[in-house]
């Protein structure tokens, strides 16, 4: 039948005489083809949108070969979650025509998303996208890959074949309840597709002008019970630029691969076990060579049981390594002992053990609970600008959560529930949250919540030192032995965020949320200077403390509106308002400067095209507000300025057979180059417009 | 990693406009709601209920949905002006199992499953259809499955002879079956 590629078939209804009462079949096969991206020429299908009248007209045999969208797109879905998330799909992701996960993030509305230099991104969720920003907890398939060295994301090393993502949840907004420490501002839920969707071969090259080269490469089989896939991809981006036009000689290479295996044990038993490795070298300027590599085996255990109960249970052992240049610092005799070139190198081993049990209670209450236990051993090693002491540490993590979703009334539903885990550097921390659910009709939804989020320290925090190298300072004089010093008595930050939304399928073609907040938070970094005196006329060392606190509001809408059936609009918009200020009686050494680096708002407008002769075409127009970033934490307050920019990402891609398909991408097509981060300096860098030429073969 | 670096380094000093001509054709997609409320639609159709379970004259034919609807309007369109064998079909929803009335097909949403004892206990000797979408423990008659982004189907004919239904060889051939059945 029509499912198969042989495309004469399918336009059978206007080559032969189709006896009358065959009519509505013949619609209805056509309709088919058309589903499952047959050939429709213009004049032949004329656009004939898969009504639910069509679909009532097929045979059983044909219903099951109808092919749906994922789950995740399903606006219907999405009403029943009562925050503010999008969804990436994996159709979103490949018509972007993005190589990595951190510029497949720029298609959330929600996130802040900046390219530093050829490898580095600061991304955050409403504010806080200051260097090093440490409020996002990111997983991939529920590991956590946020580094506890500085609560951030090494963004440069979270990828995967891009083709095998099922879906990227960007939830923005505290999710601490569930997720626990570090789930401040937002969480970003990274899903691959199970190994049963990914079977067969599916083969990619391309490159162009700052994309050297990228090659991708999957196989997937089924062996009894058990799907299994083994991936790989390489990727060379070539430099970005300087102000002045030179070239910035930050270039990268990274290969990675890994394997995924799902197994349906019994109807009520599904095993997963997945692996990853990756071993990467970036160009880091005059500086040197940066490398980085390293690995992860987890193992999942979903059972559900004959009551409807289910529960999951999950392990995995994560090791990363990064090896960062530092440049030289000459000796300035006879106070100034100067440092050697050396490397910063941060080994971290991440065992995790994670439970969840999800049961229903009487007729109105559904019920979560579940227990996690994180051993982490990092060593970090330097013998001149950047040390952490102790250089080597274990940590413990252990957690637990019960939440209780509530239904009150028809269609409204309050979950409550909270987070208990404790840290070795402050002990217990609790992460409650209410959230109220109302289902005003099948197309509309209204929810608000109130939750408590912590951001523990970091090993930056607590451990930092960066040491002057001053000696032998003439009596009485004394020198600073230090810079910069991490606190031992550094507490975890603190938000309470008060949310609301309104989410809803206006008509078939029209969808779209808006989001509000307002977030108090306490306990912010803040850098303390040391008193000078006559003798001592230096505010070093800085220490951190955690003097600054605020407030920050803001909305995010969000809207998608299918124009004709082959043309789809989507806009995107982010306010964002901070009022942060040192505690009363505190003091901070930057003017409560150095954790924000944010543009106020942000719009972002898509379109989606599907064109005769199985073209398609897209286009991300990007406006981001200027941002104002300070210049280092004990540089300030010294603020400098990112202009506001607008950028544009294209492609325009050809599917020649029913597996080949050939496309062209441009990224940041506007200008040039355009700088979207950093303190001005004649070393900020700016990024470069790439274009580049892709071929894949598969599914 | 640069990152650590600067920060540290710093320290002691539509506009695409394309006129194309021509129609586009259409590639638009089926949503997974849509498509599962055409097969609960055939469900109607393929399946035989005792007399004593369909409802009197013509008083509607109802497809239930317990708890959060996720079709949308999804359902209430695929039924719309439609009848099976002189009765109109009706969509019912039912906020919880104490709230379960009188219905021909049930569909359980996946949140749902979590109070399933209680839903099989609530239609126990009752010819209610019950459909689920996987993957479901034993006891819920149809399964609407999703693989490799399409709909199958999973039938328990132990469940469905329990509750005294016929289901369709037209159904049960592109099926999946568990159970005996006998």
């Amino acid at each position: 039948m029509c499912g198969k590629p042989e495309r004469r078939t399918c336009f059978s209804s206007h080559t032969e005489a189709v006896p009358a009462r065959n009519g509505r079949r013949a619609l209805a096969r056509l309709v088919i083809c058309v589903l499952l991206g047959q050939t429709a020429t213009a004049q032949a299908a004329a656009g004939p949108e898969p009504t639910t009248g069509d679909l009532k007209q097929l045979s059983l045999d044909d219903l099951m070969n109808v092919q749906v969208t994922s789950v995740a797109k399903e606006p219907q879905k999405l009403l029943q979650a009562a925050a503010s998330i999008q969804v990436i799909t994996a159709e979103d992701i490949r018509r972007s025509g993005a190589t990595s996960i951190p510029e497949a993030l720029r298609l959330a509305d929600n996130l802040e998303v900046a390219q530093i230099n050829a490898h580095d991104w600061a991304i955050s969720a409403r504010g806080f996208n200051a260097n090093l920003a440490n409020k996002l907890l990111v997983l991939i398939d529920g590991r956590v890959v946020y580094t506890p060295l500085y609560g951030g994301v090494l963004w440069n090393v979270q990828d995967y074949l891009l083709q095998d993502i099922d879906r990227i949840e960007v939830i923005s907004g505290p999710g601490g309840t569930l997720w626990g420490a570090n789930a401040v501002n937002g969480v970003i839920n990274i899903v691959t597709k199970s190994a049963s969707a990914t079977q067969g071969l599916y083969a990619s090259g391309g490159g162009g002008n700052e994309l050297r080269e990228q090659e991708g490469l999957r196989y997937g089989t089924q062996i009894g019970d058990t799907a299994v896939r083994f991936y790989g991809k390489y990727t060379d981006y070539g430099d970005e630029a300087l102000a002045n036009g030179t070239n910035a000689q930050d270039g990268w290479h990274m290969a990675r691969g890994g394997f995924r295996m799902d197994t349906q044990a019994t109807s009520q038993d599904l095993l997963t076990l997945q692996g990853d490795l990756y071993n990467g070298t970036e160009n880091d300027g005059a500086v040197g060579e940066a490398g980085q590599s390293g690995g992860n085996v987890l193992g999942r255990w979903t059972h559900t049981a004959a009551s409807g109960a289910s529960m999951s249970l999950q392990v995995y052992y994560d090791h990363t390594y990064l090896q960062d240049p530092v440049a030289a610092s000459p000796p300035v005799p006879p106070f100034y002992t100067g440092f050697p070139a050396a490397s910063l190198t941060d080994n971290l081993d991440t065992d995790d053990v994670d439970f969840q049990y999800h049961f229903g209670w009487g007729a109105r209450q559904s019920i979560t609970w579940g227990l996690g236990y994180r051993a982490t051993h990092e060593a970090d090693f330097d013998v001149s600008l950047i040390q952490f002491t102790p250089p080597v540490l274990n940590q413990a993590l252990y957690s637990g959560f019960l939440q209780d979703e509530i239904r009150l009334a028809r269609g409204v539903y309050f979950t409550i529930g909270s987070k208990l885990e404790h840290n070795d550097y402050t002990g217990y921390e609790a992460e409650p949250s209410g959230r109220l659910q109302w289902n005003l009709d099948a197309t509309q939804l209204l929810w608000a919540a109130v939750s408590r989020a912590v951001r523990t320290p970091s090993r930056y925090d607590h451990d930092l030192v960066v040491p002057s190298g001053l000696v032998d300072a003439p009596p009485p004089f004394q020198f600073p032995s230090a810079y910069l010093l991490g606190s031992p008595d550094f507490r975890a930050e603190t938000l309470i965020a008060y949310e609301a939304g309104y989410r809803a399928a206006l008509t078939q073609q029209l969808t779209g949320s808006v989001s509000i907040f307002y977030n108090d938070y306490s306990n912010l970094r803040s850098t303390t200077a040391t008193a000078a005196t006559p003798t001592y006329p230096y505010p070093y060392p800085v220490y951190f403390r955690n003097n600054l606190e605020g407030d920050t509001y803001g909305a995010e809408l969000s809207a998608s509106y299918q124009l004709l059936d082959w043309w789809r609009l989507h806009l995107g918009y982010d306010l964002l308002r901070q009022n942060l200020h040192v505690a009363p009686g505190a003091t901070d050494a930057t003017d409560a400067t150095n954790e924000t680096a944010d543009p106020q708002q942000q719009v972002k407008l898509r379109s989606s095209m599907d064109l005769p002769r199985n073209i398609t075409l897209d286009a991300a127009l990007r406006w981001v507000d200027e941002l104002h970033i300070n210049n280092g934490p004990t540089g300030g307050p010294v603020v400098g300025v990112v202009p506001s920019y607008y950028e544009l990402d294209s492609r325009l891609a050809w599917r020649l057979t029913r597996k080949l398909e050939l496309s062209v991408v441009g990224q940041n097509l506007l200008h040039e180059q355009h700088v979207e981060y950093g303190f001005p300096s004649p070393t900020r860098e700016q990024i470069v417009r790439s274009v580049f030429a892709k071929l894949t073969w598969g599914y | 990693m640069g990152l650590l670096k600067n920060r540290c380094g710093a320290l002691p000093r539509l506009a695409l406009l394309l006129v194309l001509g021509g129609i586009a054709g259409a590639a638009a997609a089926v949503s997974e709601y849509q498509l599962k409320a055409v097969f609960l639609f055939n469900f109607a159709h393929f399946v035989e209920w005792p007399q004593a379970a369909l409802p009197p004259d013509s008083a509607p034919f109802v497809i239930g949905v317990l708890g959060k609807d996720p079709f949308g309007s999804e359902l209430d369109a695929v039924v719309h002006g439609e009848s099976v064998s002189g009765h109109p079909l009706a969509i019912e929803r039912f906020a919880d199992v104490a709230r379960l009335r009188n219905c021909q097909i049930l569909f359980i949403p996946a949140d749902e499953l979590a109070h399933l004892d209680e839903i099989l206990g609530a239609l126990k000797g009752r010819s209610v259809l019950t459909v689920t979408e996987g993957p479901a423990p034993r006891g819920v008659m149809i399964d609407l499955v999703k693989e490799d982004n399409r709909i199958r189907l999973r039938i328990d004919l132990d469940a469905a002879r329990a509750g005294n239904l016929t289901i369709s060889s037209k159904l049960l051939r592109p099926a999946q079956i568990v159970g005996a059945g006998g």
